[in-house]
């Protein structure tokens, strides 16, 4: 995910002078690229676990850590403001959690009220999953009476005035028009009752998770001191959201309030828990996973560096500290790699590798490359063709009706089916390239696909050849030496032949299948005048299609 | 000055040439030479460029009737049949009567009148609501007949009848057809003489007898032009980037990994589940995952306890010691059959049926992703990766293999970050020095997740590596259009290759 910053914004915010080229190698060795710089504008490109770096102030505060500005471990003070949000019953299937909070003594300004924003939506789209699992509302705090009440309500009966607007909307109205309504009323509108946050006065906060009101959910440069909510239905994802954007806001000042949540079933819980969470490392588990020898020491400092608190508890034992905007953290291995990136990848040696084993290639591989080979030898030009194809080519130019392994979602109906014959794409190749020198002779060789009801994955998969011939005089003895030459060169010499046929796609009496121990393994022919229409091809053509057996052999032993 | 060059071919129509004074037919020049006509052509077009002999081109038109055409020369033109008809009725007669009489045809009905009246011969009025035609002439007959009964036998058309030429052409009953004439004749024969001179002299073929009867010491063999460029030819070739996965193969053959395969139509289960991404991330939906929905769209897991793993490390880290994702699993969305994604799941099968240190594996096909085909993006691209599992394998570990792949396909300069991949932790990106696009990402990599190889009952540590070999290509052979890897033209293909 990219996030835009101004420069000279992020390099006040971590607190040094630094040349763009020490900027961009420090953030390349802490998980992020610099994607463009125009003027003051930077564009840093975050990965998707370091939800916490989603903003100017996170990507500053992890900086300052890593080039040692800041040496403490990030702890976070919180007051309990002994605020009260009431969450009523019928939220359980809808969207059951609620956490918030409260940051005093906010600094803000146009430019930073957007900054928040951009935070908001770039949290909710990843983390959130687009608002399904967590949205987040912003709400001037000395607007509001306390309680705030959470409820769900018949949506004839919500009626507002949506952020940035300034006419009132019917609450199906704000889904059917308004442009959050459109992208977002999915989550809500398969209910008969939609959630609804109200002040003590009934003054309608928001519709989680589509639009906040006009009146109380639009921050100004004026507001010092805001409410934050984040509702969703994935409760750690909920309480997530709500720690990464307090403590960004809090990064250039402020303080953080608690409030008191009161579910329906007697439960009351205090958020945001900005405690870090604990977990122990031992020098072994480092070692193991990262190669490096370090001492109780140096893991610290590495994970100082990268904004972790820790103590050593004995020999060889980390108590280590989560700071609780690290979301990502699931596993001891997560910590390691943070160590790691602690002591710099650009100072890991890496080490010759030593595991012996017996390098081999597939004997499907080994038996295609036979086969290129003899009709390289031939005088066939190999080519490479998408896997996915087209109804109208694998069936209705071919005459053919077979079932074909189709997906859902294609982007073009000419690539919306797996292949699962090769000649008819090969005829399709020749039909574009009419204006090529002549003779073409032309093979590919690759996986076909069918449906298969008895297997796993519903379709069986086998690796085949084709080849065409195109020219104002093709020969069918000629092919026929060509498939004996490669079918002897395969030691078939004693077990191949062919039987006459009828295929509607070939000529008349032109066409026979290809038997190896009286099994039929493919095909040749002259292909029917009907078909060179249906392929737009005006000179005769003659091709063949062999299937090959994927453990690379014929014999049966 | 340069001496002029000729090619055996050129020798042979020069000195056909040479023996035949003043012009002479390309058609001639192949008979004698028993050589393709076309190919005489050539020869001559390459000699005119050359001026040593210049090549006149003359159209020449031929007329042969039409199906219409012909059937009058059988029965006569319509607008005579039915003025004929009208001077039979004692020259004035009803338009039903004088077609009866007439036995044209509805369609020849119209025809006739129409030229029977702008020619002048008949009259057309109406009487007592009948349409009435009267002879104007007494005699009548038409250059027209005339022309076509000559065409039933000849081809061109003789300098009398050329004035009715555009009235046959215009009323399609005669069409023009024009063929090529190639002629030459030699420019400078003194010039000629020479060049043929120099070369010439001497026998052209050494024959097998030539050989068994040493006759051969008694010849002289005529040189041949052996500085011509030669003509560019097509035979069978390796497809470029087919001939570039064979060379990656050679490579990872060559460091002992073992080749494998896997499904394209995947289970979610192991294109995803089984690799620890979570069942609702954003690169499970449509807009980037192909679903496969026909005939099927749900398939099975075969391996109930490996599946009750995965689920379970999923919903709470099961036994790894992993917090998981802490919400609920789903079979149905586990079942689901898709494109895969990535060529991941297939080392996922492999690691499942092979699960004994020491391995090293490697795959190089096709994956698939939800995309509009254009120049920089295509549904379908290669990805070359593998593993690596054995006791004691580290990050530095990892470092070293990546950094031998990288070198071993022709990188020289590269660099580390930290990566991010569902599937691993540590997690690598390795960029490589490129001369003309500067640091490109080539080989992502990292050390599989405990959640991903424990439901496995793996525990020593297994590599993941993977190169950009897409990029790496086109990067070689200065290919910008991702459309390119699959070319569709013909040409394209038979004039480039892949050179190491």
């Amino acid at each position: 995910m990219i996030v835009e910053c101004k420069i000279d914004d992020l390099l006040e915010l971590i607190g040094t002078e630094m040349s763009i080229a020490k900027l961009e190698e420090t953030l390349f060795l802490l998980k992020a690229e610099v994607e463009e710089v125009k003027g003051n504008q930077i564009q840093i490109e975050i990965n998707p676990d370091r939800q916490d770096m989603l903003s100017a102030e996170g990507i500053a505060r992890a900086v300052k850590s890593f080039i040692g500005i800041n040496t403490k471990p990030h702890r976070y003070e919180v007051v309990a403001s002994g605020k009260k949000i009431v969450a009523k019953r019928g939220l359980a299937k809808i969207r059951r959690y609620i956490s918030c909070g409260i940051v005093k003594g906010l600094e803000s300004h146009d430019e930073l009220i957007k900054e928040y924003m951009r935070l908001q939506e770039a949290l909710t789209s990843t983390h959130g999953r687009n608002r399904r699992n967590a949205s987040i509302g912003l709400y001037v705090h000395d607007d509001l009476k306390f309680p705030v009440k959470y409820y769900a309500a018949k949506p004839e009966k919500i009626e507002f005035v949506p952020l940035g607007n300034e006419e009132s909307m019917r609450a199906r109205e704000i889904l059917e028009k308004h442009e959050k309504g459109q992208e977002f009323g999915y989550i809500i509108d398969k209910f008969k009752k939609w959630p609804l946050l109200v002040d003590d006065e009934d003054k309608i906060l928001s519709l989680p998770p589509i639009i906040n009101s006009n009146d109380l959910g639009r921050i100004t440069v004026d507001t010092e001191n805001i409410f934050v909510e984040v509702t969703g239905t994935h409760l750690p994802t909920v309480n997530q959201a709500l720690n990464i954007m307090l403590t960004s806001l809090v990064e250039r000042g402020g303080t953080i309030e608690s409030v008191e949540v009161h579910y329906p079933d007697g439960k009351s819980v205090v958020t945001p828990s900005l405690e870090p969470t604990k977990i122990r490392l031992d020098l072994g588990e480092v070692q193991s996973l990262t190669g490096l020898d370090l001492t109780t020491r140096q893991v610290l400092e590495c994970l100082r560096k990268m904004g972790y608190g820790g103590k050593a508890i004995g020999k060889e034992t980390i108590e280590v500290e989560i700071p609780p905007y690290r979301v990502d953290v699931l596993h001891i291995v997560d910590v390691i790699e943070d160590v790691a990136i602690g002591y710099g990848f650009d100072k890991i040696q890496p080490t010759m590798p030593e595991t012996m084993t017996r390098g081999k290639l597939l004997p499907a591989t080994r038996l295609k490359n036979k086969i290129r080979d003899l009709l390289i030898g031939a005088g066939y030009q190999e080519i490479l063709s998408y896997i996915l194809s087209s109804p109208e080519i694998l069936n209705d130019k071919m005459l053919r009706d077979s079932d074909l392994v189709g997906t859902l979602n294609p982007k073009s109906r000419d690539y919306s089916v797996l292949r699962n014959s090769l000649l008819p794409i090969l005829l399709e190749f020749i039909s574009q390239n009419q204006h090529a020198d002549y003779p073409q002779k032309v093979f590919e060789i690759g996986d076909i696909i069918t449906p298969d009801k008895e297997k796993e994955t519903r379709s069986r998969q086998v690796p085949s050849v084709a080849g065409v011939i195109i020219d104002s005089e093709v020969n069918l003895t000629n092919l026929m030496n060509e498939l004996g030459f490669l079918l002897r060169n395969l030691g078939l010499d004693e077990d191949f032949s062919f039987t006459r046929n009828t295929n509607p796609a070939f000529i008349e009496g032109r066409y026979a299948t290809i038997e190896v121990i009286s099994e039929s393994i493919g095909y040749f022919g002259q292909i029917a005048p009907i078909v060179l229409e249906n392929f737009n091809l005006s000179k005769p053509v003659i091709g063949f299609e062999i299937e090959i057996p994927t453990k690379g052999t014929w014999n049966p032993a | 000055m340069t001496k002029q060059q000729i090619t055996e071919g050129e020798q042979r129509v020069l000195e056909e040439m040479d023996a035949i004074s003043g012009r002479v037919s390309a058609e001639e020049l192949s008979k004698r030479m028993g050589d393709k006509k076309e190919r005489v052509i050539s020869i001559l077009n390459s000699l005119d460029q050359r001026k040593l002999v210049s090549l006149i081109i003359e159209e020449i038109p031929s007329y042969h009737l039409t199906e219409e055409g012909s059937e009058y020369t059988s029965h006569g033109l319509p607008e005579i049949r039915l003025f004929n008809a009208v001077k039979e009725l004692h020259g004035k007669a009803t338009m039903d009567d004088a077609v009866e009489k007439s036995g044209l045809t509805q369609r020849a009905q119209g025809i006739a009148i129409n030229w029977a009246r702008k020619k002048g011969w008949l009259k057309i009025g109406k009487e007592n609501g009948d349409t009435v035609l009267e002879t104007v002439t007494e005699d009548v007959d038409s250059d027209i007949e005339d022309l076509l009964s000559y065409l039933t036998k000849n081809s061109h058309i003789p300098e009398n009848l050329d004035n009715v030429k555009q009235e046959a052409l215009s009323r399609t009953l005669v069409e023009e057809t024009t063929r090529k004439k190639f002629e030459a004749e030699i420019t400078d024969r003194e010039t000629v003489r020479s060049l043929i001179s120099v070369q010439g002299g001497g026998v052209t073929h050494l024959t097998p007898s030539m050989i068994t009867e040493g006759t051969w010491k008694e010849v002289e063999f005529r040189p041949f032009n052996v500085e011509a460029h030669p003509a560019p030819v097509f035979l069978g070739r390796k497809h470029p980037y087919a001939e570039f996965n064979d060379w990656l193969r050679e490579i990872l053959i060559g460091l002992g990994f073992e080749e494998w395969f896997g499904p394209y139509v995947e289970t979610e289960f192991w294109n995803n589940d089984a690799l620890f991404v979570p069942q609702d991330h954003v690169s499970r939906e449509i807009q980037d995952q192909f679903r496969v929905d026909q005939p099927y769209s749900h398939g099975d897991i075969s391996d109930n306890k490996y599946y009750k793993a995965v689920k379970s490390v999923h919903e709470d880290g099961g036994d790894t010691g992993s917090k998981g994702y802490q919400s609920t699993f789903s079979k149905e969305v586990s079942t689901r059959l898709c494109l895969r994604s990535h060529t991941t799941p297939v080392s996922m099968r492999f690691l499942h049926d092979h699960r004994l240190s020491p391995q090293k594996m490697f795959i190089i096909d096709r994956n698939f992703r939800s995309e509009k085909l254009s120049a920089s993006h295509a549904m379908e691209f290669n990805q070359c990766e593998g593993i690596i599992m054995d006791a004691n394998l580290t990050l530095k570990d990892l470092m070293g293999y990546i950094t031998e792949i990288v070198e071993s396909v022709g990188i020289k300069k590269m660099k580390f970050k930290p990566g991010q991949f569902p599937f691993t932790e540590p997690s690598i990106e390795c960029f490589a020095k490129h001369e003309e696009l500067g640091w490109i990402e080539v080989a992502p990599g990292g050390i599989f997740r405990p959640e991903v190889t424990a439901p496995l009952g793996i525990k020593d540590s297994v590599l993941a590596w993977g190169i950009g070999s897409g990029r790496l290509y086109m990067a070689s052979m200065g290919i910008s259009d991702i459309r390119d890897l699959y070319s569709k033209d013909l040409s394209w293909i038979r004039r480039n290759y892949f050179l190491r």
